[in-house]
């Protein structure tokens, strides 16, 4: 905004009254005002309870402080170097790098080859669209017990199928080395479709002609693919990448509800680590929330780090069409 | 820039906002005496049948009482701790709050939480009446702090035909664990994926407290006397923790229940042989033949273990902490807790109720089986320790056993391990 001064008027102090009263005049009609009036209630929730909880709980993490006890203690960072001595702390990291490394490529993966599957005329391709995508919309809960089920070591349908070809019996969620595999398996089922949707939309925007152009120059439909449509949805990768980066290294429902951590912490992945320390063992005079604070805001730094790098990557190797 | 500082400005707006709110609040409930009637926050995680007779005390209160108005809430037992420390977080606590004796620790030093050390001394309570383990829970640090809801503790259900179907004797009073040991895998039936018996593997402290039974009875204890060590690696817990992994390891007779929770339906539906068990699962077993024994147990000692729940009550003024202890007292008094367990089967912890002959005979007619838990509270010799780092404790405990019932680390080895992280836990918490 220019202000343009009024020069003439002699006293000073009535020329600044006047020009911060038509300032805010201006202010009430401009286009500025009426985009904050817009978004305001969504300025509100994202404060309320997204910014104030993110700096509480960087006070928290230099304080010794339980969620239910009064006393707090400022400490430093002391609560930040207890974390590199705390080997459930390392399991718990360890488990979360376990499970990304696993769910981000393959639920990519998988979607693509059933976004291209589903890139074509055939028929009931509608359905077939809806059916992939209800899994998203499913509740975590609902999810969650299916596949206790599914996956019951005793009386599963997995094992029941898998025996008929002579495999198994599995202890997929009992057991300590298959737990979070299946873990992977019913996570990349449940937001296959998410990614899905994402790839379609990216392959119908792949321009014929360069297919075209590619086969007449006598390109295989294998190579035209890695060729042509693989590098036209780079832009659409990157962001599957990072997006699904993000939520791996930030799982918890899943865990919360169906292993709890189990068995034998196992899938005791960092976020469930803290909700556990802060939440359930740190209430008390034991007073962990401050620490398990330290831990969330590590793996805050930890994801904007990758992210940054992820966009880096991208810049170099992502092409994106005009 | 210009955004970014109304962004921060309606940020500062909004704390500042916050703050005159929970001011407010405050000052609206730091008055001395009621002033009139009052309406009190009930938190308690009834359903069902059990809801219905605490709704019917609730209705006859209400009657008697015009002036304190009970105004009851459910909230899940297993997560009320959570959903207090939250309540607590806003300022507003509920006046009286049903939580699991092992969470008083981590309440201890909450703002508001009333003590009632001097209290329970008067005649209204009675408190002596109660029975012994019961008090014992309830005191941390030498502190009262909650009044006794609910005692549990663990005997042996089992399936009357899966028995017959096998050949095998009932349990009876003078069982050892070799004789459990050798019944589970007598109706272990892998074919019809039929188990003898079924155990809690979630690490949670429901796998600790089905094992520590055990572990007295061989003569073992969780911790040292003054509570500084862990004392459960001893060869007396090893052996203890022996007897689960033989069965489960070695006779793989044990359906090993990770979730915690498939266990009551496949009793239910004839899979499973025997529990270890409380009184609460048994209105799940309608399909069922089942008998209740006590525990087996070693040389004779057949000791099990209570897992009692409180009443807590939490001060928001107003006289609305009196009139919480009044309703307390009342509601655990012996007509109601009489009237209680006819109507639900929880068991009675007052002496004087326990001793009424009559009453009893009649509450053994409820629910077939829990007049044997109700004479089980008799074989409660022993209290988990009450302290804050408990549930580190715990949580170490239940990793050992889970391990070593998987056949993951051999139970001298997982105890050790576990004993370890214990005393660092116990060692921090000082």
């Amino acid at each position: 905004m220019r202000w343009r001064s009024p020069g003439r008027l002699g006293d000073l102090t009535a020329g600044r009254a006047l020009r911060t009263v038509d300032r805010f005049r201006r202010f009430l009609v401009s286009d500025h005002a009426a985009g904050w009036a817009f978004i305001l209630p969504s300025v509100i929730l994202i404060a309320v309870f997204g910014i104030v909880p993110i700096l509480w709980g960087l006070i928290l993490s230099f304080q010794k402080a339980g969620l239910i006890s009064p006393e707090r203690e400022w400490v430093g960072v002391s609560n930040y170097a207890k974390i590199a001595s705390d080997p459930k702390a390392r399991q718990a990291a360890v488990n979360t790098i376990y499970y990304s490394a696993l769910f981000v490529p393959a639920s990519i993966l998988v979607a693509l080859f059933i976004a291209h599957a589903l890139n074509r005329r055939i028929a009931f391709v509608r359905f077939y669209r809806l059916a992939v995508f209800i899994p998203v919309v499913t509740s975590t809960i609902a999810t969650g017990i299916m596949f206790l089920w599914l996956f019951d070591k005793n009386y599963g349908l997995a094992n029941w199928l898998l025996g008929k070809v002579g495999l198994g019996p599995f202890g997929f969620f009992e057991d300590p080395n298959q737990a979070m595999i299946a873990l992977v398996l019913m996570t990349v089922w449940g937001w296959l479709g998410f990614d899905t949707i994402i790839y379609l939309a990216a392959l119908q925007g792949v321009p014929q002609e360069l297919l075209e152009a590619a086969s007449i120059d006598g390109a295989s439909r294998w190579s035209s693919f890695w060729r042509v449509t693989w590098p036209m949805l780079g832009p659409a990768t990157l962001l599957l990448v990072v997006w699904s980066t993000i939520s791996a290294l930030q799982l918890f429902d899943e865990v919360f509800f169906v292993t709890h951590g189990g068995p034998l912490g196992r899938t005791s992945v960092v976020v469930f680590y803290v909700y556990r320390l802060a939440f359930e063992q740190g209430l008390g005079s034991l007073s962990l929330a401050g620490y398990a604070a330290a831990i969330a805001y590590v793996l805050f730094l930890v994801i904007l780090l990758l992210t940054l790098a992820q966009f880096w990557l991208g810049r170099r190797v992502v092409h994106y069409s005009s | 820039m210009r955004r970014r500082m109304l962004v921060g400005l309606v940020v500062l707006g909004l704390l500042a906002a916050a703050c005159t709110g929970g001011d407010d609040d405050e000052s609206a409930t730091t008055g001395e005496t009621a002033s009139g009637p009052v309406t009190l926050t009930f938190w308690h995680g009834y359903t069902d049948y059990e809801a219905d007779s605490l709704n019917a005390l609730l209705d006859q209160w209400n009657a008697e009482n015009p002036d304190i108005t009970i105004d009851p809430l459910f909230v899940n037992n297993d997560k009320a701790l959570q959903k207090l420390t939250v309540a607590l977080q806003g300022g507003e606590p509920p006046d009286i709050t049903y939580q699991y004796g092992s969470s008083l620790p981590q309440i201890a030093e909450a703002p508001g939480l009333v003590d009632l050390t001097d209290w329970v001394q008067s005649p209204e309570v009675d408190w002596e009446d109660f029975v012994a383990g019961a008090r014992d829970a309830a005191t941390f640090e030498g502190r009262v702090l909650g009044v006794p809801a609910l005692i549990d503790n663990l005997a042996v259900v089992y399936n009357k035909t899966l028995f017959d179907e096998a050949g095998v004797e009932y349990p009876n009073a003078d069982w050892t664990w070799d004789d459990f040991r050798a019944a589970a895998k007598a109706l272990t039936d892998p074919a019809n994926k039929q188990f003898g018996f079924s155990y809690p593997m979630d690490a949670s402290e429901d796998t600790v407290w089905h094992y520590d039974p055990l572990l007295w009875q061989n003569g073992g204890s969780i911790l040292t006397e003054d509570n500084s060590q862990a004392a459960f690696n001893s060869p007396e817990g090893v052996e203890a923790l022996e007897v689960l992994t033989g069965m489960a390891v070695e006779d793989e007779s044990v359906f090993l229940d990770l979730q915690n929770s498939p266990y009551t339906g496949l009793f239910n539906s004839g899979k499973i042989g025997m529990l270890v068990t409380g009184p609460w699962d048994l209105s799940s077993f309608p399909d069922v033949d089942y008998g209740v024994e006590i525990l087996p147990g070693f040389d004779g000692d057949h000791q099990t273990i209570a897992g009692p729940d409180m009443w807590t009550v939490f001060d928001n003024g107003d006289g609305h902490a009196q009139a919480a202890l009044d309703f307390v007292a009342w509601l655990t008094a012996a007509d109601q807790m009489k009237a209680d367990a006819l109507a639900t089967g929880h068991l009675p912890f007052r002496l004087s109720v326990i001793d009424d002959t009559a009453f009893v005979d009649e509450f053994g007619k409820t629910i077939p089986g829990v007049d044997v838990f109700a004479e089980n509270l008799t074989n409660v010799e022993q209290a988990r320790p009450v302290l804050a780092a408990y549930p580190q404790v715990s949580e170490a405990m239940g990793l050992a056993i889970v391990s070593a019932m998987l056949g993951e680390k051999d139970p001298q080895t997982a105890l050790d391990d576990a004993a370890a992280q214990a005393n660092d836990a116990l060692a921090l918490a000082g």
